[in-house]
């Protein structure tokens, strides 16, 4: 079991997406920021240390994968999952991403908070 | 025959008419009482191949066959020009020298008198041969063109200048119910729905000033009462000084064509809808994200009843999002139906088109823009096909800036028409291209990823609303469609 205390990053341009991850999260003793888009995620990526990521895959300035590598380069330690209701696992895309490490997780929208649990405890 | 000036002797006269005789293309034989045979010209030796001598003093039927001279009824007509000193009307034969092929004759016994005595009469024969050959000929060639016409499944019709229908062939009489005699004299506006006839009127108008083609598409009433949808061809009709003396139209029954379009714009439409797939999954998967997480909220019991309140609204607005989402799906693939044509507000339409595609050009991100005129622009036309139009336009810009832009939609009042601009910043279309683009299965798109139909069903939706579509591109620049529809 990973120290509760580290900080989860949220991104995702839908508020109300935030909104139930967050309470989601805070209910199993986790704490998160929230980021509507890529330039405010990687502004808390600078003065924060997240452990884990869950990024939308579309965002309004930049796409989800290249958001991710980005993160990565900041701290590439940075545990990646990624939420998306406009990828499929199966697609190319995301097996691509996950082969290669970019992201470790993936889970389509909707989910059971359970996926997303498990998620952050691998 | 003209006179002859007093200081001529009879003798010259005698001269003068026998070189006339033997001049004349006519065969002239002088007949007595008897039909003895006193005297014939050069012609008439010649066509028949006698001599003089064995034709004067002979009888005339000795001379002709005995078929032809029972055919002319000699008897009588000898008869006529003798007791009543009357000529005889003309009549027409065919002669045929054993040999030769046949010739027709036009013949007339006239009465040569003197002192209200009948003395001779004069038999004058004409060869018409060639004048019935080509007669007939040319009455082949209009018999011919009859009924090409009247074999045409068109409607061909001619007017006079001023449009009075003066012809009007078989497929006009079946289509239309109306036979000739029917519609003679009548203007084709007669035969229109009233909201045409001011554009027929104008067309036959414009004919009438010396124009060339027109084109266009309008309802015919039928004697039943029903309404055909037929595209005419109006032309100049010009004599040989080349004055317009009518005008012929062509018409063409669409309803066969109009049943393949409606079924090729919704296969279109179909297409169009898997271009958007990936957006629309997207937009729909959200709100069921966020309802399924704050229904599984709900299933604690340990939650404050401020936060249960909180899930349950979210709930309901993620529902109510999918289902506004589901629903504009719908109305787009839902066929259009034949003939609804309504008033219809193009603002509203373009902003409910625009709010199905908005979502495909976020997931690019493309920023969309939007500058309408604040009142409503009301419009004729079917609803569902002008979305059709609309989504076709917008999903081509977008499909033009695969790596983001800037997507401008306007609408503008001018005049009596609307004018819709769709500007992207898209890769553009070449000067080559640009003409092409409208032509059905033209397309850029690899094989598999776009169908060359969107934009040549576009363009006749666009037709059928009496509009206007076009296109402006600076390659690499982006491009501009330009759509003009009349306003009410």
């Amino acid at each position: 079991m990973k120290d509760k205390n580290e900080l989860v990053l949220i991104v995702d341009d839908e508020p109300d997406m935030c909104w139930a991850l967050e309470h989601m999260l805070k209910r199993n003793g986790f704490l998160s920021k929230r980021a509507l888009n890529g330039q405010e995620a990687i502004r808390l990526m600078e003065s924060n240390r997240f452990r884990v990521a869950f990024l939308d895959a579309k965002l309004p300035d930049i796409e989800g994968l290249e958001l991710a590598r980005r993160l990565r380069d900041i701290d590439p330690g940075i545990h990646i999952v990624m939420i998306s209701g406009y990828f499929y696992r199966d697609d190319n895309d995301i097996q691509g991403a996950m082969s290669e490490g970019l992201i470790k997780g993936f889970i389509g929208k909707p989910f059971d908070h359970d996926e997303i649990l498990k998620a952050i405890k691998l | 025959m003209a006179k002859v000036s007093n200081n001529v002797s009879p003798e010259s006269y005698e001269k003068l008419y026998a070189m006339l005789l033997e001049a004349i293309s006519s065969s002239v034989l002088l007949i007595d009482e008897d039909t003895r045979i006193i005297s014939t010209n050069r012609n008439f030796l010649e066509k028949s191949r006698r001599s003089l001598s064995n034709t004067i003093g002979h009888q005339l039927k000795e001379v002709f066959p005995p078929i032809i001279f029972d055919h002319m009824d000699v008897k009588q007509s000898m008869l006529q020009v003798f007791e009543k000193n009357q000529p005889t009307r003309g009549k027409q034969m065919t002669y045929q020298v054993p040999g030769l092929p046949m010739r027709v004759y036009h013949y007339r016994i006239l009465p040569f008198s003197r002192d209200g005595v009948v003395e001779y009469a004069m038999l004058l024969m004409d060869d018409v041969t060639e004048q019935v050959r080509l007669s007939e000929e040319v009455r082949g060639v209009e018999r011919h063109l009859a009924s090409v016409i009247e074999s045409a499944s068109d409607i061909v019709l001619s007017t006079d200048i001023e449009g009075r229908i003066s012809t009007w062939n078989t497929a006009a009489r079946k289509l239309s119910g109306y036979s000739f005699y029917e519609v003679k004299n009548h203007f084709l506006f007669e035969y229109c729905t009233s909201d045409h006839q001011e554009e027929v009127k104008k067309a036959f108008a414009s004919m009438k000033t010396g124009k060339g083609s027109q084109m266009f598409e309008l309802d015919l009433i039928t004697k039943k009462g029903d309404s055909i949808q037929v595209s005419w061809v109006l032309s100049p009709m010009k004599d040989d000084s080349f004055q317009t003396v009518g005008i012929v139209a062509v018409g063409r029954d669409l309803t066969e064509r109009r049943k393949f379009e409606a079924q090729l714009f919704q296969s279109q439409k179909l297409a169009a809808l898997g271009v958007m797939g990936g957006g629309i999954a997207h937009e729909i998967r959200n709100p069921l994200a966020i309802s399924s997480s704050a229904a599984q909220f709900l299933m604690d019991n340990t939650i404050t009843q401020e936060f249960r309140k909180e899930c349950a609204e979210k709930i309901q607005t993620g529902i109510k999002r999918a289902s506004i989402i589901i629903e504009n799906l719908l109305r787009f693939a839902r066929p259009s139906e034949k003939g609804e044509i309504a008033q219809v507000d193009l603002i509203h339409l373009l902003k409910e088109t625009l709010n199905l595609v908005k979502n495909q050009a976020r997931i690019q991100k493309i920023e969309t823009t939007s500058h309408f005129p604040k009142k409503p622009v009301l419009i004729n036309g079917n609803g569902s096909l002008l979305q059709q139009v609309f989504m076709n336009l917008f999903l081509n810009a977008i499909n033009a800036m695969p790596d983001g832009g800037k997507l401008n939609i306007s609408a503008k009042i001018m005049a009596s028409e609307v004018m819709v601009r769709i500007a992207d910043t898209g890769h553009g279309i070449s000067k080559l291209e640009v003409d092409k683009i409208f032509d059905p299965f033209y397309t850029t798109s690899p094989v598999g990823k776009g169908t060359g139909l969107g934009l040549s069903i576009c363009y006749s939706i666009v037709k059928q609303h009496l509009g206007n579509i076009e296109a402006e591109s600076i390659d690499g620049k982006g491009t501009t469609f330009i759509v003009r529809l009349p306003i009410l």
